[in-house]
């Protein structure tokens, strides 16, 4: 039973909500003690009865006394159940709001090694258990106690001792039974939850595998095949089945049992003189409010266990410290955002990814990197951006250390276009305004000017107001890069990195973009990366990268003159645009 | 209304399942109806025992002993039906599952691959597992405790007929109450509880965005934003579950435990009433306590299941609608039966669109000879795969004729033409289990030595050999552990494994390691002698020996010949051929 630690875990939120709770279980208490009151009310009544010696006065009075019991259950069940569930909701949303907080400071090296999975079922399943402990945990654990202890000592001092021994003698069975089914249900469900992930496993596997299955025409086996797994699962189902159908046969059984031992045996009593009829039926009604506190324990077990282990992994999860944090000496501002990249070796783990690299990016001028998958042209962007520290070297932005710029301030100098376009639910003004909120709908049209991309959205059906994502318009992954460019552009940065943001652009509109940035703000300094060289044609100096080296710079011109990698690259680039325009060069 | 509407339908629907059961149906009717009967019987022999000895007391012996007796055997017997009607009634609600669940799979499986194209693999899992899973619970739980407790309700009833035809009319005045209390529960939780639902999966979807783009809620600095629109979406769904907690809290069980105690004040005011004038049996007070006890324990169970009812008709829905969603694959669809014989391929003038709007292919005519090769070369989005695509008959053309051996292609029988013609995908698809198991793939005809034979011809036997479990080694991972370029020889052993005449051959693009590169080759070249066929090339080193080269531009063929014939046509081939060999060069 030590897995009722998660109570003292959640300690902190107990005294918290320590009114709601001390009220909640005062009036839980105050319930079980109102239900003490029946049985015996009936019991006199049916005394009454027996004897013929009913008073029409003492009748009323007696049932009035019934009603008023009635009405105060009614009332403090309502309201016990308002505090405590109550309680439970608001921790719910606690532990939801933490951890989404928790989620907003964690890095990105984190979220590449997580898994959206795991950490969804956090903030879902986790928080509903932890949730469900702190709920209906805490009733079952105050209301077996009380109910139970109340129950039994009203039995025995108001009743008889012998006879609420004699009649409790075979609830312990039950005790033990319904936890034995409690363990073997868990392990065959268990079982059942496997053989249904297998299924669903087998499902995801034979949609996927369509083509497959439908060009060799073995659909129909694929057919049989599930058709196995399918009836297995059912099989594993109807072995939970088995165990499940026996908690009502076996609690009726052994309640049942308990009657009538306390009839039989109280039948005996009351020849003894020691009893009256109305006395047992009060105590046949007491039996009956026994019965849900043996079955609460059972349940409270399996409530707590799942709350503490899902709060051990909340509380692991919001432990998880970002790895990259500010120096309190941070500076705030900067003079200018010149950056200087001087980086001796840098490695994720062993094998260094870049080598000696350095580079300027004065204002208003652009740096183009160019070099095959893997050359290292994405690090540098991870690098400036501090989604990782460079240990041997140092970039600078306005002449100071970016270890020693405030993150926030960094993030406000440099914006980047990541190769992902990943775009939120929303309207595509949302999405274009994603960091400027305030921002007029003149002010997102002029960024979508600049993109290429306004174009594509006024031929929408609901122009700026679309909803892209999920359960909105499908756009091209064209379209979706170059509203990232236009969100990119909204705020403004004094530098602009686009990292390999212009691959599923079109040559021509590819153009018009660079076109739009060099006819723009003349301040604003950019960094390209990319794939196809006439994205960097016009930088001021180009970087080609091989195996985290640079291996050319220079301009442009210079460079489609020397032998190399980049003029090998812009020969096969002309030529492959001659192909994709079906042999003939595309005006 | 109309939402009531369809929801009759989908349970009218669910119901017709029962159906094919009606026979253990009807058995588990009977084992629920003398478990209630048995169960029911209880209170009445104890008001027998009360009346007949306590109250006069004075105790026959054999009296007593035979009372004991058909107590204890009415005991057992209800435990032991209780148990099989639950049993029964749970085995035939899985059983039903397990045909909705194999109908849909069946019929999904069953439909065009324009579908699949359309349907994200996931949605289609979710329907044929997890919302027949819902429904299962529909069944299991649910229909079976609105079942059971309707019975006992009239069981119930009945036996207080027997005790008191007057008070047991007095009774039915619960029924309209018990009908207006659901009425108005329902009423209103339908609605929370769907409010509840709907702002959960919105805090979810707002998790699961949040998580998915924190890059760029971080490079944006829109953190603080975000949180307060999730703290916006927490808050609202905390209301709803206030709202639906007041609601339970009111209206579930303490009313009902409310009611009950009117009902016992209203029972025992009419026996105390009545005993001041004649004389009453205690008995028949203490049975009827017992009984009206039980009247409200179903009235409780079938209102706490009512959501998940609701819930489970929902997905009952979504799976139906799938159902009823009839886009069968192109089968044969033409009178008389042909063999393929020899393999010749021929299309005339096929004409082809996705979506009735764009044609992919525009006027295609070739021949493939009896045992010649065909290669489709041209630039993504040229109509290569489309042309793989009607040959295997997986979409339906438009326009033109495509024959084999003279007998268009929907002449022939399903089995027929996947025996004979054979399909080797770009990405070889694997499936869980061994490598035996994805070569045979499920086909009980393709015997151990037939697969092994299939293998040592494409050559694969070197590397299975190699592996610790050889053909009996399970593939993990979707087959990710081997390099693409096994994947590739596994792909042509499942093809060759079935001995078609006709072969077609989708080349993967993906670079395949060198060391396998040329086992692929001269497999390829071992599995096309003898064989028709027609194989889309990327790379064209492997396709120069091809019969008839067809170099495919936007749907329509543009240039046709040999290797050399078209090297000297200098057209769109010539440029393709020499930027291959220019990457191969610099590679």
């Amino acid at each position: 039973m030590f897995q009722i630690r998660v109570f003292k875990q959640l300690a902190w939120f107990f005294k918290l909500e320590w009114r709601t709770y001390a009220l909640g279980i005062v009036l839980l208490m105050f319930v079980a003690a109102l239900e003490l009151v029946p049985p015996r009310i009936i019991g006199r009544i049916v005394d009454e009865i027996n004897r013929e010696s009913l008073e029409t006065d003492l009748l009323w009075m007696l049932l009035g006394g019934l009603a008023a019991v009635g009405i105060g259950n009614y009332v403090a069940r309502f309201f016990w159940r308002y505090f405590i569930f109550g309680a439970s909701i608001r921790l719910g949303r606690m532990l939801r709001s933490q951890l989404y907080r928790h989620f907003t400071d964690l890095d990105q090296r984190f979220y590449k090694k997580s898994r959206v999975g795991d950490l969804m079922a956090h903030a879902t399943n986790d928080v509903q258990a932890v949730s469900t402990t702190a709920g209906a945990g805490i009733l079952t654990l105050v209301d077996s106690i009380t109910m139970g202890t109340f129950v039994i000592i009203t039995m025995v001092t108001t009743i008889s001792w012998k006879l609420t021994v004699v009649a409790l003698l075979p609830l312990p069975i039950m005790v033990a039974l319904t936890t034995r089914y409690g363990k073997l249900l868990h392990n065959r469900f268990g079982v059942a939850q496997a053989a249904f992930s297998e299924l669903n496993d087998k499902v995801q596997e034979s949609v996927s595998g369509v083509r497959v299955l439908k060009s060799t025409g073995e659909v129909g086996r694929d057919v049989d095949s599930f058709e196995k797994l399918s009836d297995e699962v059912m099989a594993k189902n109807v072995r939970v089945a088995k165990i499940d159908a026996l908690y009502d046969p076996t609690i009726f059984g052994i309640v049942g049992l308990s009657y009538i031992l306390s009839i039989g045996y109280g039948a005996y009593l009351i020849e003894q003189g020691e009893l009256t009829i109305g006395q047992i039926v009060s105590f046949t009604a007491y039996l009956s409010l026994l019965t849900w506190p043996m079955l609460a324990f059972g349940w409270l077990f399996n409530i707590v266990e799942r709350g503490r282990a899902s709060y051990d992994r909340i509380e692991r999860m919001l432990a998880v410290k970002p790895e990259i944090q500010d120096d309190p000496m941070a500076a705030t501002k900067l003079a200018h955002s010149e950056i200087e990249a001087d980086i001796h070796a840098f490695r994720y783990d062993e094998t260094p990814v870049l080598q000696d690299v350095t580079f300027r990016i004065e204002r208003g001028r652009t740096l183009g990197i160019v070099g095959r998958t893997g050359s290292g042209k994405t690090t540098i962007v991870r690098l400036l951006t501090r989604e990782y520290d460079v240990h041997d070297g140092t970039i600078k932005i306005g002449g100071i250390n970016i270890r020693q710029v405030k993150k926030s301030l960094l993030l406000d100098k440099v914006a980047v276009v990541p190769q992902d376009h990943f775009l939120f639910s929303d309207s595509i003004a949302n999405n274009i305004a994603f960091g400027k909120p305030e921002a007029k709908l003149d002010e997102i049209m002029e960024a979508a000017k600049i993109a290429e991309v306004h174009e594509d959205i006024m031929r929408l059906p609901e122009g700026y107001a679309t909803l892209v994502g999920e359960r909105g318009v499908t756009l091209s992954g064209g379209q979706k890069q170059r509203i990232s460019i236009a969100r990119a552009l909204m705020i403004e940065a004094d530098v602009l990195i686009l990292d390999d943001a212009l691959s599923a652009v079109d040559a021509k509109t590819e153009e018009a973009i660079i076109e739009h940035f060099r006819a723009g703000n003349p301040d604003q300094s950019r960094l390209i990366v990319a794939h196809r060289l006439s994205a960097v044609e016009h930088a001021d100096e180009i970087l080609v990268l091989e195996d985290g080296r640079i291996i050319q710079r220079g301009r442009h011109q210079d460079l489609i003159r020397e032998p190399g990698w980049y003029k090998d690259t812009y020969d096969r680039q002309q030529l492959e645009a001659i192909v994709e325009g079906g042999g003939h060069h595309e005006a | 209304m109309k939402h009531d509407v369809q929801e009759w339908a989908v349970i009218k629907r669910l119901l017709a399942y029962t159906n094919r059961y009606s026979r253990p149906l009807s058995l588990a009717f009977v084992f629920l109806l003398l478990a209630t009967g048995a169960k029911l019987a209880g209170p009445f022999l104890i008001k027998v025992f009360i009346d007949e000895f306590v109250t006069p007391g004075v105790y026959p012996t054999n009296w007593v002993v035979t009372l004991l007796v058909v107590y204890l055997v009415l005991h057992v017997s209800a435990i032991i039906f209780d148990y099989l009607q639950s049993i029964s009634f749970q085995k035939i609600a899985l059983k039903i599952v397990q045909n909705i669940r194999m109908d849909i799979f069946r019929h999904v499986m069953g439909m065009r691959l324009a579908y699949f194209d359309r349907t994200p693999a996931g949605v289609l899992v979710s329907r044929i597992t997890n919302d027949t899973e819902a429904v299962k619970e529909l069944y299991v739980g649910v229909m079976s405790t609105f079942v059971q407790s309707a019975v006992q309700l009239l069981g119930t009833y009945i036996f207080l007929y027997i005790l008191e035809p007057t008070l047991a009319t007095m009774g039915l005045v619960l029924v309209p109450l018990f009908w207006l209390i659901i009425w108005v529960y329902r009423r209103y939780s339908t609605k929370y509880f769907a409010q509840v639902r709907d702002l959960l999966s919105q805090l979810n979807g707002q998790l699961n965005e949040s998580i998915n783009g924190m890059g760029i809620v971080q490079q944006f600095r829109q953190e603080e934003r975000l949180v307060r629109q999730f703290e916006e979406t927490n808050e609202a769904h905390q209301q709803a579950r206030y709202r639906n907690l007041k609601l339970d809290s009111m209206l579930l069980r303490p009313i009902i435990e409310l009611l009950l105690a009117f009902s016992i004040i209203g029972l025992l005011g009419y026996y105390g009433v009545l005993s001041t004038t004649e004389q009453v049996q205690v008995g028949v007070v203490y049975a009827f306590i017992s009984y009206i006890e039980r009247i409200f324990r179903p009235v409780l169970d079938i209102m706490q299941r009512l959501s998940e009812f609701q819930q489970a008709v929902v997905s009952a829905d979504r799976v139906f609608k799938i159902l009823d969603t009839d886009e069968p694959a192109p089968g044969k669809s033409l009178e008389g039966t042909a063999d393929i014989g020899s393999g010749e391929v021929r299309f005339e003038n096929v004409t082809f669109s996705y979506d009735g709007e764009v044609d992919v292919l525009k006027h295609i005519s070739f021949v493939a000879k009896p045992g010649e090769t065909v290669a489709l070369v041209g630039h993504t989005g040229s109509g290569k795969s489309s042309i793989i695509n009607l040959l295997t008959r997986f979409y339906p053309y438009q326009s033109g004729q495509i024959t084999i051996d003279g007998h268009p292609i929907e002449q022939f029988e399903e089995a027929e033409l996947r025996a004979k013609v054979g399909l080797v995908l770009q990405d070889p698809f694997l499936f869980t289990g061994t490598i035996e198991d994805n070569l045979k793939l499920f086909n009980p005809t393709i015997d151990s030595d037939k697969v092994r034979e299939a293998a040592e011809f494409v050559q694969a036997h070197t590397f299975v050999e190699k592996l610790e479990a050889g053909y009996g080694h399970t593939v993990g991972e979707r087959g990710a552990t081997f390099s693409s370029g096994e994947r590739q020889l596994l792909a042509f052993a499942r093809t060759v494994a079935r001995d078609p005449k006709i072969l077609i051959l989708d080349e993967a693009t993906s670079s395949i390691d060198t060391e396998t590169e040329e086992r692929v080759q001269l497999a390829l070249e071992r599995m096309r002698r003898g064989r028709t066929t027609i194989a889309i090339a990327h790379r064209l080193s492997t396709i120069q020996d091809a019969d008839l080269i067809l170099v495919l531009h936007r749907g329509e063929i543009v240039e046709r010949g040999n290797h050399q014939s078209l090297l000297n046509q200098d057209g769109l081939y010539k440029k393709m051929y020499e930027l291959q060999s220019g990457q191969r060069l610099m590679s």
